[in-house]
């Protein structure tokens, strides 16, 4: 079989990728029947994307760790100053904004942000000697990595966003060696902040978004419109759904954003549990390659990276799967690799090339037996 | 362990820095551990979701697209498919104080102003009465129905405590007709009086009732017969009337008219009333049209044999203390053709008094007069049956159609067995497919019935059926004017007047009864009160109405063959 198949192909990480083109070409299908039984508007798009942003994948791949470590800092910073200028545009504007205009492309720098700052956080911490880890004063410069741009997405407003990059970030700290105290008593302030954000810090829509998601059932026609017909959507798909293009929630425009946010109710419906469990084993095949990969890097900063990345994307997929369940508040998170839209689709696509890099450098650069 | 070892080998700082390392890379492992954990956890809980959601059935019931259109209740149609009673959805005004949230508060505007906007809708609504309901804060009809497009104006007053619930409803969109066939749909959704009781379970079951339900019913022939009754019924003044056209072949009801009528859409204290059922409930001393039965009893027994044969006719039959007369001179003597044409009891109670008892007892035995009338309709009337010995007279009286009671269904049933060839048959109101008719009993030989065909010809043609001899369509058929029974005996004055019909009698296909309740001598029926004169006109006029409808085309040329007879009636030919 390898003798057949040439070295190049077959030393690429099909495991991960044949899940992953399984999923999108689903993700396609949904989108098909999302976009009312055709390839316009949404499932053409789709596939479009994924083949540039694999292609743009596969480039990263070739980047060698030095390359990357030595762009970390000066990414962080272009898309810092991304965020500030599209707060300055929409200020200038007069009205929030999350997008800038480039040309023909329409970007939105907080999604960037999502991966560059696991990048500059695994930097930051591969560089620290491992004393200091356990240094208050260590916790100072990536706190302020982290916070400086969840403040300015916040601003936009977008709370999902933010909370995305404040994970991405944590997550990294973890894994680097934070002393679990330190997590428990976050925790127990978070705890105690928390209602304290909610009644000062959250717009008015945004807690109510809160408050219907303990009880969608109080306002099912206001603002628990999307739990409810999502989980209409995804009970009445019942065991083996509906079948394809037949989902009358998503066709007659009761569930809202059948093809971006609400995209796992539009497949549960007309693919039933069955789909939907296909859809969750697929992500865990990807996720559990990303740990693998994770575990078999011989540095610590790709340890961390990849690790990183594959939190981000496991952010993305836990977020809209329970926000669709009903399980977390309604917050305008895609899944990854399905929802239609762009900025999505690039942010995952960097994690996964990302992993593919480290899995490269893996390969090449065999681990030392001194240090495992 | 290994580094405890490993530290006795090598320098202590770079042991240290050996143990440190691999601290945090055991550290690392565990936190990455820690992170699958997270994982595992959110998927499991994904999984739990899924599986509860897509079980729990938090969706809408599926409903097909056949299970949206099923009605509520099952439609009956005629036997072509004419809608007879269709399932409607229509709308009530409901009044619901709690709708806005403030049960203090039901409505946003005043009760009086709402009032006045409701009124401007509904012209013929009671103002005060609704401000008073609108007060009161207690929910309730305000009205039972109203249409949608004033659903749409009312919704247009914004006043959420005005409710508009879609209810059931039940249309008959042919009005009155055939309001006794079908009966109605009370409150409670249960079919009442006719068909509707009938085949409530029918009707009901979301199994079945997706079908309309075809009667036997022919919406033109039912919608003829209920007009020409009427107009027979309002020229003489009769207290009510009743009509019904029978297949001869298959006993299928083509119509059933009582009259007066009830309207199924309306039912009041007043339509309460009206649902008795003449012709399957009510039970009638039919008078004359009694006699062809008896003629065609005693020609099957071989009784009668020589149509040449002459009775007495001017001497009145004593039996006891009773005599049985005619009502004027009909001549010496009669043979039994001229005894049809000009209804003679004499002559009738002579031949039955030959016959005897037993026989003709088992000949109204066979024809189910001694049993309620075969129909699905649920009253059914008991006939005044005589019993088992038939004393001398009983047996007379029998045979010109007193002393024994039926409904005009019965009458229907049996001449239809006289004229199709001597098969009796059930009637039924369900429309039978081709094949399906039931094989009934004999009760006459056909040659039996040849000739009953042939003397209920003539008596149209010579006799006092006249009137109901439409050209071309070849009407048989027999009078029949009985007085109805009253205090101490018969009531000259009320009399229950029948046309007993069947056509063409060459080849006979339909039979019907036409009957007027106590018909008054007016113009219209020439200051008379006998069957000859208001009766027989309803078939007159109505055969030519239905005989096209029915695939019976008039034909001058077509008739049943009278020329053996035609001889023994000079008398009548003038």
């Amino acid at each position: 079989m390898s003798s057949v198949i040439p070295a190049p192909i077959a030393r690429q990480p099909w495991g991960m990728l044949i899940p992953l083109f399984v999923l999108v070409g689903f993700g396609a299908a949904v989108l098909y029947s999302a976009g009312g039984g055709g390839m316009q508007p949404f499932a053409a798009s789709h596939l479009v994307r994924f083949g540039v942003f694999i292609t743009m994948a596969s480039v990263m791949v070739l980047f060698s760790r030095d390359i990357v470590q030595l762009v970390t800092y000066p990414a962080y910073a272009l898309v810092l100053l991304l965020l500030v200028a599209v707060e300055a545009i929409g200020g200038m504007g007069g009205g929030s904004q999350r997008w800038l205009n480039i040309g023909p492309i329409v970007l939105q720098p907080s999604e960037l942000m999502k991966p560059v700052i696991v990048l500059v956080i695994a930097r930051f911490y591969s560089t620290l000697p491992a004393g200091m880890i356990v240094d208050w004063r260590a916790l100072i410069p990536p706190t302020g990595l982290i916070l400086v741009p969840m403040a300015l997405v916040l601003m936009q407003p977008d709370l999902g966003t933010a909370l995305a990059i404040g994970f991405g970030g944590v997550v990294v700290m973890f894994l680097a060696g934070l002393p679990m105290r330190w997590f428990v008593g976050a925790g127990a302030v978070m705890a105690v902040l928390a209602p304290i954000a909610f009644f000062f810090g959250l717009k008015e829509y945004q807690q109510r978004r809160v408050t219907t998601f303990l009880d969608p059932e109080s306002d099912p026609l206001g603002a628990g419109y999307h739990i409810m017909q999502s989980k209409i959507a995804i009970g009445s798909g019942g065991l083996s759904g509906k079948g394809f293009n037949e989902g009358s929630q998503s066709h007659l425009n009761y569930l809202p954003e059948p093809h971006t946010d609400f995209v796992f109710a539009t497949m549960a419906e007309e693919w039933g549990m069955l789909g939907g469990l296909v859809v969750i084993v697929i992500f865990g095949l990807i996720l559990r390659w990303g740990l693998k990969v994770a575990r078999s890097s011989n540095d610590r900063f790709s340890k961390l990276l990849a690790s990183g990345m594959v939190a981000t994307i496991f952010f993305y997929v836990a977020i809209n799967l329970m926000m669709v369940m009903g399980l977390a508040p309604v917050v305008g998170i895609p899944l990854p690799f399905m929802s239609h839209g762009g900025s999505s689709m690039m942010t995952n696509m960097i994690c996964i090339g990302t992993l593919m890099m480290i899995n490269r450098w893996n390969r090449e650069s065999p681990r030392s037996g001194l240090i495992s | 362990m290994t580094t405890m070892l490993a530290s006795t080998a090598v320098s202590s700082g770079r042991v240290r820095f050996v143990s440190l390392r691999q601290h945090s890379l055991d550290v690392a492992r565990l936190r990455v551990l820690w992170l699958a954990m997270l994982f595992a956890l959110v998927a499991a809980a994904a999984i739990v979701r899924i599986v509860q959601v897509g079980m729990g059935g938090s969706g809408p019931r599926m409903t097909t697209l056949s299970e949206a259109l099923l009605p509520d209740r099952g439609e009956i149609t005629d036997r072509n498919g004419a809608p007879l009673a269709r399932a409607s959805s229509g709308f009530a005004l409901w009044f619901n104080p709690k709708a806005l949230g403030d049960p203090a508060n039901p409505l946003v505007r005043s009760p009086v102003d709402v009032a006045a906007r409701l009124k401007a809708i509904f012209p013929d609504l009671n103002q005060a009465d609704v401000a008073d309901k609108l007060a009161s804060g207690k929910a309730g009809y305000l009205r039972r129905r109203i249409l949608g497009e004033d659903a749409d104006l009312v919704q247009r007053i914004g006043e959420l405590a005005l409710e508009m619930p879609p209810e059931s409803d039940r249309i008959y969109p042919q009005g009155s007709m055939g309001a006794h066939v079908l009966g109605y749909v009370d409150s409670a959704g249960n079919g009442k009086v006719g068909m509707e009781q009938v085949l409530n379970d029918h009707l009901n079951n979301p199994l079945t009732r997706g079908d309309p339900v075809a009667l036997s019913i022919d919406l033109r022939v039912q919608g003829a017969l209920e007009d020409e009754l009427r107009r027979g019924m309002l020229s003489t003044n009769a207290m009510g009337a009743a009509g019904i056209v029978l297949d001869v072949d298959t006993g299928e009801v083509m119509a059933l008219a009582s009259l007066p009528e009830f309207d199924p859409n309306k039912i009041d204290a007043a339509g309460v009333n009206l649902m008795f059922n003449r012709v399957t409930n009510q039970v009638y001393e039919l008078g004359s049209t009694f006699k062809p039965i008896t003629i065609a009893s005693a020609i099957d027994a071989g009784v009668v044999r020589d149509f040449g044969k002459r009775y007495q006719a001017n001497q009145p039959i004593k039996v006891g203390r009773f005599s049985i007369k005619d009502s004027h001179p009909l001549g010496a003597s009669l043979n039994v053709p001229e005894a049809l044409i000009h209804s003679s009891n004499i002559v009738t109670a002579e031949i039955a008094d030959e016959l005897g008892a037993k026989r003709l007892r088992q000949t109204m035995i066979d024809l189910g007069m001694n049993e309620r009338p075969y129909i699905e309709l649920p009253a059914k009337g008991f006939p005044i049956w005589p019993g088992d010995n038939w004393p001398r007279l009983r047996n007379m009286t029998v045979s010109y159609g007193h002393g024994i009671a039926v409904t005009p269904l019965h009458l229907a049933s049996a001449y239809a067995a006289m004229v199709n060839g001597g098969i009796w048959r059930p009637a039924t109101l369900r429309k039978l497919e081709a094949g399906e008719a039931p094989k009934g009993r004999r009760v006459f030989k056909a040659s039996t019935s040849y000739r009953m065909r042939q003397l209920l010809r003539m008596i149209a043609v010579y006799g006092t059926g006249k009137n109901a001899d439409a050209p071309g369509f070849r009407v048989g058929g027999k009078t029949g004017s009985a007085e109805k029974p009253g205090k101490g005996g018969y009531r000259e004055s009320s009399l229950v007047s029948t046309f007993a019909a069947a056509f063409p009698m060459d080849n006979p296909r339909y039979v019907i009864i036409a009957m007027l309740d106590e018909p008054k001598g007016t113009t219209a029926s020439s200051f008379q009160r006998t069957a000859a004169w208001n009766a027989a006109p309803v078939v007159g006029r109505l055969v030519p109405r239905i005989g096209p409808v029915l695939g019976v085309r008039p034909d001058d040329q077509a008739d049943v063959d009278i020329s053996d007879l035609r001889p023994l009636i000079q008398s009548a030919i003038k």
